[in-house]
């Protein structure tokens, strides 16, 4: 009777999900706990992540149980004027009770991606666009115009998943696809892109230059023959359903927030006539999944700090990075584990949330080991389209706590300590 | 046990519906007088207080992925408005938008124990019930949306019979625990995707030439026929265009006869009089509903001043973009199978257009007669935030009122409408049918909305005397399932509240065919698109799930 299973976490073989991009592929095959990872080398690399020694809990390098770390944890962060809350590639559930936690304490809470995030949103906040989700890419995009790094890079089954699927349902053929980055794509041969090839420098002008084509201007040279420009401006106004994807996670963020309003000014001109929708690229670790979860807790997206008892955003004086560059964090609380980052440099202490495979250059103050979501145990994560959370399943599930149980454990130690 | 003695118990479940007498309560229900006489019991003396049901909003956009985007996008809301953390309770900020515990804390403080988010993404109903698990203290459901969604109108165009309709819609309620369907613009947000940008209701869609109205057909009766309580919960095709009228009354005609609920009819009741062709068409649409009960709806009242609109209608809110305020708008194409569109907006009582709709809401509330079949909302946050109903309570309660702001709004749009001419004036009892034992009703909620018996103790006790609006803002003292969660407008304890959803049967045949549709054409796998059993516990929820009853049937 029921659409679901008994177990929640349990792996179906051929729809187990991959959390290490934000493209989420569900469609992994499992045999004898070894996952099959479809020729993507960055869910090979997430997947032997399983194969890392276990450490142990620790205070002071010394090992502990749980239990006692988190209290050291709590007896810190009591003492903190000024904690950061960092890193924090978690699933869902590991974010919202990290954040109660940080709420608790009067933290301050970033994500290690929210730079190429706050580009997108800043754009979203201040103007707005029209974008859609992989589905509708897949499905209706008869015109692709690529801006940025080659999607290929960061999210490795792009091109197979959204561009060349074998049965979409509202396009005859494959799409056309063009491209305005810094080095030539590397799409699977069928594909036949026009390609843009400008130099980093020179992206921002190029857009600027392309925006005033479909504004009826004529530009000035822009390091790119006129004709390619042209012939992506006729592209995108004579898709029936044209798409602008971008990855501007390389560029310098005040400059891929400009590039950024440019498409969106074009995505708003285009949508008068036809349809044209973005789709931003980005969101590894989480991080869209991270930034939901502030908004809906405390009404803000990420940079958000908990230090004057209501919560606060500024994507400047709120950058984990820049405090700690600063040496504005009083104490360091790292999270990772979707991804294997050790802790950034600071005078102040840690308290590591990381996963077996994170190294620390120097014992921290206090070491809890968590478990990674899709081989410990399970959770969801919200896909680089921003609507879709996916469901992880546990491949080797283990005892290690996940960052949720760590976050309460913790928020338990200030109760009681 | 509890024995509440001396008050006036407001109830339009019974009769009389206001009358003096204690309420016994064991646990979290309320219980008939105990035959020992209840010795033991603690007794609350609350003489010359009255005492309601806890209340019920059955559309308020509280959560999702366009209630966030609406979050992102409403800066002033949530810098002018801001909660802090206190001992037990969290922080968060926003009015128009807040963040999810503001909306449960603010929700409770003000008597009410429930709310519905009416927009259920299916696609986003993981992300959705996560999210709401952080809404606390209140009972919570979510519609999911249907009538754009490509499998539906693909099988439709192949002509589909009504019994694989049903499966399906069955199968979308299970796969997103959702409480019951809703329709956003029929077809509308589909033809959009394939650059439509109207969509008549018996008007072909672009790509598979069924109409709204056949949508509704089929939607409406797979609704009744699987005995889910709620009708099909429509938001008509052509929203906020002059003569919309004509597709509202149109839409409750392909109905045929069944339950069918109109939301936010206030959007939909737009005439072409006068000669700036916008005008009220209220007095239709009350005639109609008065004469039809399988029809209910709720207003979707406008309150001026900042507001975001939020809508699963992409083709609507694109085409508002014209008078966002401040100026900006985002679209979102979903999934083959919904969308969203947000909007900033600022209705202002000078204007026009904004003070005849503010008119136009009232009119419905006060011409449609009966309360059990007209429900308060704002549309929360479309029309204006939920803080504002005590203020609407009184707008319908006093008639001196309503004529003074009446006064203020703009003089044209004040002589068009005839709410200055109604002297009716809701009574208690009536607005207590409209906002608890009415909702409760018509969402199968068999042990809310009343103080029988075997009811949830939710209720609210109030200090009379106090002007209308002061005495709904900031009730004595609201208990949830006989807890007490706020006094005098502060929280008082946070229990978390339980996630309300309906199980309808279908036949496992129907999955054949999805899992095909998935395999072929969606970015997810087919098994992970369902919420798994565990996922709402695990996410800190609790389930109360309720019965599909036999088709027609009444709570």
């Amino acid at each position: 009777m029921s659409g679901g299973q008994a177990d929640a976490r349990a792996a179906v073989s051929g729809a187990v999900t991959c959390p290490f991009c934000g493209l989420a592929c569900d469609d992994l095959a499992v045999a004898a706990g070894k996952v099959e990872t479809r020729g993507c080398a960055r869910a090979t690399a997430g997947f032997a992540r399983a194969s890392a020694a276990r450490r142990a809990h620790a205070v002071g390098g010394k090992p502990a149980d749980l239990a006692t770390a988190a209290a050291a944890a709590a007896a810190i962060l009591r003492k903190a004027k000024a904690p950061l809350f960092h890193g924090l590639t978690a699933e869902l559930n590991g974010v919202r009770a990290l954040l109660a936690l940080a709420e608790r304490v009067g933290g301050t809470v970033d994500h290690q991606g929210s730079a190429a995030l706050l580009a997108n949103i800043g754009v979203a906040r201040a103007s707005g666009w029209a974008v859609a989700t992989f589905a509708e890419v897949a499905n209706r995009a008869d015109f692709v115009l690529l801006v940025g790094a080659d999607p290929a890079k960061n999210f490795p089954r792009f091109h197979e998943r959204l561009i060349g699927n074998p049965k979409p349902l509202y396009r005859s053929t494959a799409p056309s696809v063009a491209y305005l980055g810094a080095e030539p794509l590397a799409p699977p041969e069928a594909m036949a892109p026009l390609q843009g090839i400008v130099g980093e420098t020179a992206l921002l002008p190029t857009v600027a230059a392309l925006s005033g084509l479909l504004h009826g201007r004529q530009p000035r040279d822009v390091g790119l023959p006129i004709e390619a420009l042209a012939a992506m401006a006729q592209g995108l106004q004579e898709a029936r359903y044209g798409v602008i994807a971008w990855d501007l996670g390389r560029l310098p963020p005040r400059v891929a927030e400009l590039v950024t309003e440019y498409l969106a000014g074009m995505l708003r001109h285009l949508n008068a006539k036809t349809r044209c929708v973005g789709l931003p690229l980005g969101g590894s670790g989480n991080a869209i999944g991270a930034n939901q979860t502030a908004l809906w807790q405390a009404g803000w997206p990420l940079r958000l700090s908990f230090a004057d008892g209501t919560p606060r955003h500024d994507p400047w004086q709120h950058d984990g990075g820049r405090m700690l560059a600063a040496g504005e964090a009083d104490a360091l609380v790292w999270c990772a584990a979707l991804a294997a980052d050790r802790p950034p440099r600071t005078e102040a202490p840690v308290i590591a949330l990381v996963a077996d495979d994170v190294e620390l250059p120097a014992p921290a103050a206090v070491e809890i080991r968590i478990g990674i979501p899709a081989l410990d145990h399970g959770g969801e994560i919200v896909r680089a389209d921003t609507v879709i959370a996916v469901p992880l399943h546990a491949a080797r599930p283990s005892d290690r706590p996940g960052l949720a149980e760590a976050a309460r454990a913790i928020l338990a130690g200030l109760e009681t300590g | 046990m509890l024995r509440l003695t001396g008050g006036k118990i407001v109830d339009p479940t019974q009769t009389p519906a206001e009358r003096a007498g204690d309420l016994w309560i064991d646990g979290e229900r309320i219980v008939a007088p105990p035959a020992d006489g209840g010795k033991g019991a603690e007794v609350r003396d609350i003489s010359g207080k009255l005492v309601l049901a806890g209340a019920i909003d059955i559309h308020s956009h509280i959560a999702g992925g366009k209630v966030n985007l609406g979050r992102l996008l409403s800066s002033a809301d949530h810098r002018s408005t801001v909660e802090a953390a206190e001992e037990g309770l969290r922080g968060g900020s926003g009015l128009a938008t807040p963040s999810t515990f503001t909306t449960g804390y603010r929700y409770a403080a003000m008597g009410y124990t429930a709310a519905f988010e009416p927009a259920m993404v299916a696609a986003n109903a993981r992300a959705t019930h996560i999210e709401m698990a952080d809404v606390p203290i209140l009972d919570k459901g979510a519609y999911v949306m249907l009538g754009n969604d490509e499998f539906l109108l693909q099988r439709l165009a192949a002509g589909a019979s009504q019994s694989e309709i049903n499966d399906y819609v069955a199968w979308t309620i299970q796969a997103t625990a959702a409480h019951a369907v809703k329709v956003v613009n029929a077809g509308g947000i589909s033809a959009f995707k394939f650059n439509g940008r109207s969509l008549g209701i018996d008007e072909p869609g672009p790509q598979h030439g069924v109409t709204p109205r056949r949508i509704i057909q089929a939607l409406s009766r797979a609704v009744h026929e699987l005995g889910v309580p709620h009708p099909l919960h429509v938001h008509c095709n052509n929203l906020g265009i002059p003569g919309n009228v004509e597709t509202t009354l149109a839409t409750i005609e392909a109905a045929e006869g069944l339950p069918i609920h109109l939301t936010h009819v206030q959007f939909h009741s737009y005439g072409t009089e006068g000669k700036r062709k916008f005008s009220s068409a209220a007095a239709r649409i009350a005639e109609v509903v008065n004469a039809n009960p399988n029809v209910s709806v709720d207003v979707g009242q406008i309150v001026f001043g900042p507001t975001m609109t939020e809508s699963g209608d992409t083709q609507a809110q694109f085409r508002n973009r014209t008078h966002a305020s401040p100026k900006k708008w985002l679209s979102m194409d979903i999934e083959c199978d919904a969308g969203c569109g947000l909007v900033p907006f600022r209705y202002r009582d000078k204007n026009f257009v904004n003070a005849l709709q503010w008119a136009i809401g009232l009119e419905l509330f006060l011409l449609i007669r009966d309360p059990w079949r007209v429900f308060l909302t704002t549309d929360h946050p479309n029309g204006g935030p939920f803080a504002s109903y005590p203020q609407l309570v009184r707008l319908l309660m006093e008639r001196s009122y309503r004529e003074e702001c009446l006064a203020q709004i703009n003089a044209s749009a004040r002589k068009l409408s005839v709410v200055g001419g109604i002297a009716r004036e809701y009574t208690l009892a009536e607005i207590a049918a409209m906002t608890r034992a009415a909702p409760a009703r018509s969402l199968g909620l068999r042990d809310r909305g009343h103080l029988t018996p075997g009811a949830r103790a939710d209720l609210v006790i109030y200090e009379p005397g106090s002007d209308i609006e002061t005495m709904f803002r900031t009730p004595v003292q609201v208990l949830k399932g006989g807890v007490e969660v706020a006094r005098g407008g502060r929280i008082r304890s946070v229990p978390a509240g339980a996630t309300q959803l309906v199980r309808p049967g279908y036949d496992k045949q129907i999955e054949r065919s999805l899992k095909r549709f998935f395999d072929d054409h969606m970015t997810v796998r087919f098994g992970n698109f369902p919420l798994a059993e565990g996922e709402i516990a695990e996410a800190g929820g609790r389930i109360e799930q309720h019965a599909c009853v036999a088709a027609g049937g009444r709570a």
